[in-house]
């Protein structure tokens, strides 16, 4: 069975991040040999006045296929990890979707949007929860992280929204690889630009800084603009972690 | 460079984009902390906009070590 996890606000200043506490839950969940997990995305929230936050309001999620006998110890699991491991003065939440019986992928692909609009408040979080049949639990302080946590859930399903944890490392002699050695790392789907040009198999990016994909279209896609350095002028180059500050 | 607000808060005057201005500030910090990685929103690795004190609000960011 596939189920999707997302957990928000389990950090303070000085703390492990909520993005290294989501891949050592997605680590542990293959380690018990309850299922595989995917990669983990970092989902940007709303960042107003009104919103507590320790620093970002980003959560963090991952889709994982379990064995259906597994579903409840894994959130047994989870809900007690994030108690033991959340910071001081966190508000942690947990979100665990079973997808063969989410009611309405669009509310909750749609509750995700609003949490980068507007101000959202715990009680419609849990009511939307109940209504969708998605776990939905908080594990210390305010329980704020409830929202985020529900909130990232739908922003993941929807499949448009966010960037992935960590950076791809590929090898390379001289910096660059073919469009077709890029696709062979499996977390990365697709090569091609903002303004939606995909490359072919055989063009070649050079890979500088940190190498990192973003969630569009359901897909981990590596973005890419023109190399302005390359000799020839038909190179690519990966976007910069500033030119990816807006996913 | 910073703003004192009324409740003691020290905010970076020149907003989320100045790229320049955040990697001179973060050079000058005895206090900068690399966040974790996927929180990093600026190419300079030392930069505020890198820093795990900031605190992003809707035009700049806090710098809770203030």
């Amino acid at each position: 069975m596939r189920i999707l996890v997302c957990i928000d606000d389990t950090d303070n200043l000085e703390s492990l991040g909520t993005g290294q506490l989501t891949s050592v839950l997605a680590e542990q969940l293959e380690e018990a040999g309850w299922g595989r997990a995917s990669y983990v995305t970092r989902h940007q929230l709303l960042v107003h006045p009104d919103i507590p936050y320790t620093s970002h309001n980003s959560s963090m999620a991952f889709f994982a296929d379990i064995a259906p006998d597994c579903l409840e110890r894994f959130t047994a699991h989870a809900e007690s990890f994030l108690a033991r491991e959340s910071a001081v003065g966190s508000d942690p939440g947990l979100c665990v979707v079973d997808m063969a019986h989410l009611t309405s992928e669009r509310d909750l692909i749609d509750f995700g949007r609003q949490a980068k609009e507007r101000v959202l408040v715990k009680a419609e979080a849990y009511g939307l929860a109940e209504a969708l049949g998605v776990h939905l639990t908080e594990h210390g302080g305010t329980g704020q992280g409830v929202i985020g946590a529900l909130a990232g859930a739908g922003l993941r399903l929807g499949g448009n929204d966010g960037r992935l944890k960590g950076q791809l490392k590929i090898d390379s002699a001289d910096g660059t690889v073919t469009v077709a050695q890029l696709l062979a790392h499996p977390n990365v789907d697709a090569v091609r630009t903002e303004q939606g040009d995909v490359l072919g198999a055989g063009e070649r990016v050079r890979l500088h800084d940190k190498v990192k994909t973003v969630l569009l279209g359901g897909a981990s896609v590596l973005l890419v603009q023109r190399d302005g350095e390359c000799p020839e002028g038909g190179g690519w180059l990966n976007l910069s972690r500033r030119q990816l500050k807006q996913y | 460079m910073w703003i004192m607000e009324t409740d003691g808060t020290k905010v970076f005057k020149p907003g989320r984009s100045d790229w320049a201005a955040a990697a001179r500030e973060a050079e000058q910090c005895d206090r900068f902390r690399p966040d974790d990685e996927d929180e990093w929103v600026a190419d300079e690795p030392r930069s505020c906009y890198n820093c795990r004190y900031r605190r992003w609000t809707v035009r700049s960011f806090a710098c809770m070590k203030g």
